[in-house]
């Protein structure tokens, strides 16, 4: 684990996440400190100028999402995205069970930024074990009065993928469907209960605490230039070690697999990678050189998304593992618009037809036409995202489906 | 066991807290049960229509009867490359039940989930919330055999 | 302004303008199913989606706000690429039967469609079925027709407020559903159809219309509903001279009330019309059975035993009931027919049952007994709502709803006072269950509240009324405590009512049934009257003092002089100077006999003749046996209806008028706003316009009465009425007029006593509470 750059998880295993005592020894709430001592613009400076970049997926500039927060509102909320529900990631997790405080302090920091004592965090409902945890993180910086007067609620999803895009989030700890609103507005003119907010990730909060303590300078200097810092990854699949790295993001992907993963299991010959989860595009071998981080992904027509890492060997079946996918989002797709809610299903439709040597090379041709559809007039990401897959492998992968149609 | 009206007054505090208060309805009775989603409903202030649409829309909770362990086996692309369809059989040949059905001692519900966040060790299966890594089909026995 | 390019076009557009208005504006028709410019907004369908260069992806135009130097294209390839496989999604799964489906011709996805050619899709495979019976009378749910736009769960929660229907389930398998995917009939749904009114295809369509023909074989003529005092506006659809379908007027210049928006009666309740049980041929009485007559035998034989009791007993002897249900214009005759014909003031109706006390208490405090603001008034510019003895959303629905969508969409608060636990008392700030009989109690209650609290309103009390002093006095004992026991009213509910009336910027009472028909019903009313003008809630948008009347005419048949002592009262000189200089005879100067006074003075052998147009006094007097017998006392009594009501069944003679379906004329509304009623179809057998009957009974009892159509008698009615005097029919074809309105260029009065009160000053009247006789 030599080339690991351990700055989220500096402490993991060696503090208690829960406590924030033990957070403090190793020099936790010191950047809150800091934060409440600037001057908000400052702040928001200092933040825009590490160029610290949301881990979402949509890699928008933290500091500047937050300048957008109109300043004279009354109430306004600091949001905390835990539904990770992208297949293959569990980041978010890990980083409150190694580092809780660190993500209570970023929000608190955000709070200091924007003007709002009041944080939820929305962690996703698989994640019963993590509401605890984060329950107890709480308590237990409340006691030591870390949070000022900065407040945490933890609400609980209930299995729906579409809860991780921000809207569909607001909705869902709302008491409602996790169904996206359209936008504009966005969140930080009108969200939670339609004032000001902003939602960020985990991994995103978790870097403010020492992007104040180290300096902005110090961050925006770790990785690729233009998305800095580290960025978590979990490998799954095919790769020998199936488990979490934090690297610089000017790491590229054949060392995550081969460096750090070990490589693929059983000597076999590595097929393709699907990174940033199940919505992110298959990644043929000849790509794997390429940097992690979010420009440089966008470049290979590919997305960093949650920094998952899906390994497949050359034995693996695409169009098997794709109709798979297609299953997923059909059945996570919310229902609400009609690319979406219908598309999703005729993919999946179709993707079994395919996968059962039933299909012709017109299904294939529906089948990209409707993609394309989707991807252009779909309400929210998940619909406009359920498409790659399908997309990157018929280009990538030709050769797989035509062996499949009659 | 516990009232259903007190489970819900707990929430109340809560804005918007009906999906908590279906949390913990479902923490009692493994469901929410048709009266408690009515009277859900009223102490958060939405219709009963909406209550219902809410309690549907997420896979996490329902509305009908379950049994006492819900299996809930993930089929996303980690666990499915990792040997999820086999288990899936398994199970259901195992708990002599389909998806979606509850053992008829009432034991075991099987449903289908999507990634549970535990890719380390897949195939993964939760009973009741609780993670349970690298179920093969060899150990499935085991496993179940834990649930009494 | 914003400025844009909309196909190659430059248009300005204000701020806030959305890109699908911007898109009309330039002239390009964009398609849409989800959206409906009266509900939330969706953003859902993406059938509007419009391409906006130098964004990766398209935009749906309905939610997408018009930004300065925007280009936007609105068919380009990507655009309609993307909508024909829309709606090749949609077909998919949508049961295709056009040439049996009742929305055929008027369904937004065939129209799209045959817009792009979209005649299959290759997207057809499985897919879920929802379809099902709903065992209702009135809705036929079509869910495997559905397209998931949400309309109607938008119209069931925004218009109505019944919030029966969402969405059940994600993705594909979502489907609209009641609480438990449960059938209408036993959720909460009040069948007003709304949601039938805005579904785009025919998922929802109409069970009584089943059948009977579709949009392009209908013509529609648009009439007003002939239920509640509301006032609804809608069309009746015709086909081959029968009704055979109402369908929603929209736009607010026809529908300037109800948008639209219906109820389960003025919806569904259109197929008495055409009834096999109506009466199509006057009938004559024989040794105690019906038989068929003719016109000329039944109108000789009516009007010979009119005129012959008129000339043995005296004039006084014959009286006259006139009807809430029928039109202005009838009701002008019919008290024209009574007072110059039978030669009396024995004309009545039900409304001096339910209004009396209205144009006495009113009339006492204000100078005028009708309601004082429009209904609109509450349902937007109130702050807070009073409702004290109405169930409104049961008796006036439409307003029940607007009444909802101001607390639920604007924040309004509501106060409900009422013996019963109504719907809106479940919505209520404050819900006062008080007991039967204690309004005065309650209401004296709440003022002295306001004035202990000092949140009266006194530049108000100074300025514009008068008698307060003793008002002040007799409530002084009136405190929350002293009030809770007798209403049985908790003293806080009292205190929390009265701050919110007193403090909220605009609060209006709205009262109906539950106040008025008592013996304490004009105390009632001038008690609501105090309130009011304690707090200046009079005279400005969304204040007032507002009475709903329960029929449709009510008041129309109150404005026309269908009352014993009328609004013109035949005791004034001048007034009887005019009417007499107008009709050409000499006028009973004497007031005449109410509906219950007539039952009585039949009881006691003084009335040996009634004459009654369009009511049924047996079951809807309060001593239906009294009535019974006294209706055997009589000489001759004379129906004319629509139906061989329970009344008619009694007569000797009955004759057969119309129904709103079948003639021209005006009804006004509870808020005094006149409106037309249009001929849609032709009336049954012989049956004829009830004007018509009134003049040939006129003419054959010697005075000669000719008119050639409903107008002709408005135009004689308005010279004789001030606050009619301003209003033709030509003025009233859009939304019609709020009377008063004196003269042609005036606008009608939505809002009475502005800056002035009817009798100059307000008065309060010091109301000592009393138990009520009746209980």
């Amino acid at each position: 684990m030599a080339e690991e750059m351990r700055v989220l998880l500096e402490y993991a295993d060696k503090i208690n996440p829960e406590s924030a005592d033990e957070y403090v020894k190793v020099g936790g709430y010191v950047g809150l400190e800091k934060a409440r001592q600037m001057e908000i613009n400052d702040l928001i400076q200092e933040v825009k100028s590490s160029g610290l970049r949301g881990r979402g997926g949509a890699g928008f500039n933290a500091g500047m999402k937050w300048s957008f927060v109109p300043k004279n509102a009354e109430i306004k909320y600091v949001v905390c995205n835990l539904d990770e529900g992208e297949p293959g990631t569990y980041k978010d997790r890990i980083i409150c069970e190694k580092n809780a405080q660190a993500l209570l302090e970023g929000m608190a920091i955000c709070g200091r930024a924007i003007g709002s004592n009041q944080g939820y965090i929305y962690c996703r409902g698989e994640y019963p074990f993590t509401v605890k945890l984060l329950k107890n993180a709480i308590q237990s910086a409340k006691e030591l009065g870390a949070l000022g007067d900065f407040n945490i609620e933890v609400r609980m999803g209930a299995g729906a993928y579409v809860c991780g895009e921000e809207t569909a989030l607001i909705e869902s700890i709302e008491g409602h469907r996790g169904e996206p609103r359209f936008k504009p507005p966005f969140p930080g003119v009108a969200g939670l209960w339609g004032v000001p907010t902003v939602v960020n990730n985990v991994e995103t909060f978790a870097c403010l605490p020492s992007i104040l303590t180290k300096g902005s300078a110090w961050f925006a200097g770790i990785g690729a230039a233009k998305y800095p810092g580290t960025k978590i990854v979990t490998l799954t699949g095919d790769a020998v070690n199936t488990t979490f790295f934090e690297v610089p993001t000017d790491y590229i992907l054949r060392d995550v697999i081969y460096k750090l993963g070990g490589g693929v299991k059983g000597g076999k010959k590595l097929k393709a990678v699907q990174v940033g989860g199940t919505s992110g595009s298959f990644i043929p071998e000849q790509n794997l050189d390429t940097q992690i981080d979010f420009d440089s992904m966008g470049a290979i027509g590919a997305a960093l998304g949650s920094g998952a890492v899906l390994v497949l060997d050359e034995t693996r079946d695409i169009v098997d593992i794709v109709t798979r996918i297609s299953k997923f989002f059909e059945h996570e797709s919310c229902g609400k618009c009609n690319p979406c809610r219908e598309g999703t299903f005729r993919c999946r439709e179709i993707m079994e037809k395919i996968n059962a040597g039933k299909a012709s090379q017109k299904d294939i041709d529906n089948l990209l036409l409707l993609t394309r559809v989707m991807q252009k007039a779909a309400l929210c990401g998940l619909g406009q995202a359920a498409p790659f897959p399908i997309q990157s492998t018929i280009k990538h992968f030709a050769h797989e489906y035509a062996r499949k149609i009659v | 066991m516990a009232n259903y009206k007190d489970i819900i007054v707990g929430c109340i505090d809560k804005k918007g807290g009906i999906i908590e208060a279906f949390h913990a309805l479902q923490n009692e009775f493994n469901y929410i049960p048709h009266e408690a989603l009515v009277e859900a409903a009223r102490v958060f202030g939405v219709s009963e229509a909406q209550a219902y649409g809410v309690a549907t829309f997420y896979s996490y909770l329902s509305v009908e009867k379950r049994g006492k362990y819900i299996i809930r086996m993930c089929e996303s692309a980690p666990c499915h490359v990792a040997g999820a369809d086999e288990l899936l059989k398994a199970l259901e040949s195992q708990l002599g039940i389909k998806v979606g059905e509850t053992t008829s001692d009432g034991k075991f519900t099987l449903e289908l989930t999507e990634c549970v966040g535990q890719c380390q060790a897949t195939p993964v299966i939760t009973v009741n919330s609780e993670p349970v890594f690298n179920v093969t089909t060899k150990i499935l026995p085991q496993v179940l055999a834990a649930y009494k | 302004m914003i400025k844009l390019t909309i196909n190659g076009k430059e248009i300005q557009v204000p701020r806030g303008t959305m890109v699908l208005d911007a898109c009309q504006q330039a002239g390009a028709d964009i398609p849409t199913l989800c959206y409906d410019p009266d509900l939330k907004l969706a953003g859902s369908c993406r059938m509007c989606v419009v391409e906006a260069k130098g964004r990766p992806n398209l935009m749906a135009a309905c939610v997408s706000p018009a930004e300065n130097n925007m280009v936007i294209e609105t068919e380009s390839h990507d655009v309609v690429e993307s909508r024909k496989i829309i709606l090749e999604l949609l077909l998919a799964r949508h049961k295709l039967e056009c040439h049996t489906c009742e929305r055929d011709g008027s369904c937004k996805l065939q129209d799209y469609c045959y817009r792009y050619g979209v005649t299959d899709s290759r997207y057809a495979g499985q897919g879920p079925h929802f379809g099902m019976e709903d065992p209702n009378p009135f809705i036929k749910r079509d869910y495997d027709k559905c397209i998931m736009c949400t309309r109607c769960v938008r119209a069931c929660e925004e218009i109505t407020g019944a919030q029966v229907i969402n969405v059940k389930d994600r993705g594909h398998h979502a489907k609209i559903s009641t609480v438990f995917d449960g059938k209408l009939a036993d959720s909460n749904c009040v069948f007003c159809g709304q949601c039938l009114m805005v579904c785009p295809v025919g998922a929802l369509t109409s069970k009584v219309s089943a059948g009977k023909g579709r949009s392009f074989q209908t013509k529609g003529v648009l009439t007003t509903c002939t239920y509640c005092g509301t006032g609804c506006t809608f069309e009746l659809n015709v086909k081959d001279d029968n009704v055979v379908g109402v369908t929603s007027v929209r736009d607010s210049e026809f529908s300037p009330v109800n948008k639209g928006a219906l109820c389960v009666k003025g919806r569904f309740g259109w197929d008495f019309i055409h009834s096999p049980e109506r009466l199509t041929t006057p009938l004559i009485k024989e040794n105690g059975e019906f038989r068929p007559a003719s016109w000329d035998e039944a109108l000789n034989l009516a009007a010979e035993k009119l005129k012959g009791m008129k000339d043995k007993y005296g004039t006084d002897s014959v009286a006259m009931f006139s009807s809430a249900r029928v039109t202005n214009e009838e009701n002008y005759l019919a008290q024209k027919f009574a007072r110059v014909v039978l030669g009396t003031n024995n004309i009545d109706h039900c409304a001096s049952l339910c209004h009396s006390s209205n144009v006495a208490g009113m009339g006492a405090a204000f100078g005028s007994g009708a309601m004082t603001n429009t209904i609109n008034d509450m349902g937007e510019d109130a702050r807070a709502i009073f409702v004290i003895g109405s169930n409104t959303t049961e008796n006036h629905p439409i307003i029940g709803y607007k009444i909802k969508q101001n607390v639920r969409k604007n924040g309004a608060k509501l106060i409900v006072a009422d013996p019963h636990c109504t719907d809106l008392a479940t919505m209520a700030d404050v819900n006062m269950q008080f007991q039967p009989g204690t309004d005065v109690a309650l209401l004296n209650g709440m003022m002295n509240v306001i004035i202990t609290e000092g949140l009266l309103d006194k530049e108000f009390i100074e300025n514009r009324t008068e008698n307060f002093a003793a008002l002040k006095q007799i409530l002084e004992k009136y405190t929350p405590e002293y009030v809770e026991p007798i209403t049985g009213v908790p003293a806080d509910d009292i205190r929390r009512a009265a701050r919110i009336y007193a403090e909220s910027e605009a609060s209006a009472i709205c009262y109906s049934m539950g106040q008025t028909p008592y013996s304490t019903g004009t105390d009632n009313v001038k008690s609501v009257c105090n309130l009011a003008m304690l707090t200046g809630n009079v005279g400005r948008p969304g204040t007032g003092v507002n009475a709903l009347l329960g029929q449709n005419n009510v008041q129309g048949a109150c404005d026309m002089g269908c009352l014993p002592i009328a609004y013109q009262a035949a005791t004034d000189s001048e007034i009887r100077d005019k009417f007499e200089k107008a009709w050409g005879l000499t006028l009973s100067a004497q007031n005449g006999l109410t509906v219950t006074q007539t039952i009585n003075a039949a009881h006691a052998g003084q009335i040996k003749g009634l004459f009654v147009l369009g009511e049924n006094p047996i079951v809807s007097d309060p001593d239906i046996q009294h009535v019974d017998e006294y209706l055997e006392k009589l000489e001759c009594l004379i129906v004319q209806d629509i139906f061989l009501t329970e009344t008619a069944q009694k007569a000797d003679i009955v004759l057969p008028g119309l129904s709103f379906a079948e003639k021209e004329g005006t009804f006004t509304s509870t808020e005094r706003r006149v409106q037309l009623v249009r001929k849609a179809v032709s009336g049954p057998g012989e049956a004829q316009d009830d004007w018509w009957i009134l003049c040939e009974l006129s003419t054959r009892m010697g005075y000669p009465m000719f008119y050639a159509n409903a107008e002709e008698i408005f135009e004689e009615m308005r010279l004789l009425t001030p606050s009619y005097a301003g209003m033709s029919y030509a003025r009233l074809q859009g939304s019609g007029l709020h009377w008063p309105c004196p003269t042609e260029d005036h606008p009608g009065t939505p809002i009475l006593h502005k800056d002035i009160f009817s009798r100059g000053l307000g008065l309060f009247h010091a109301i000592e509470f009393k138990e009520p006789v009746e209980l």
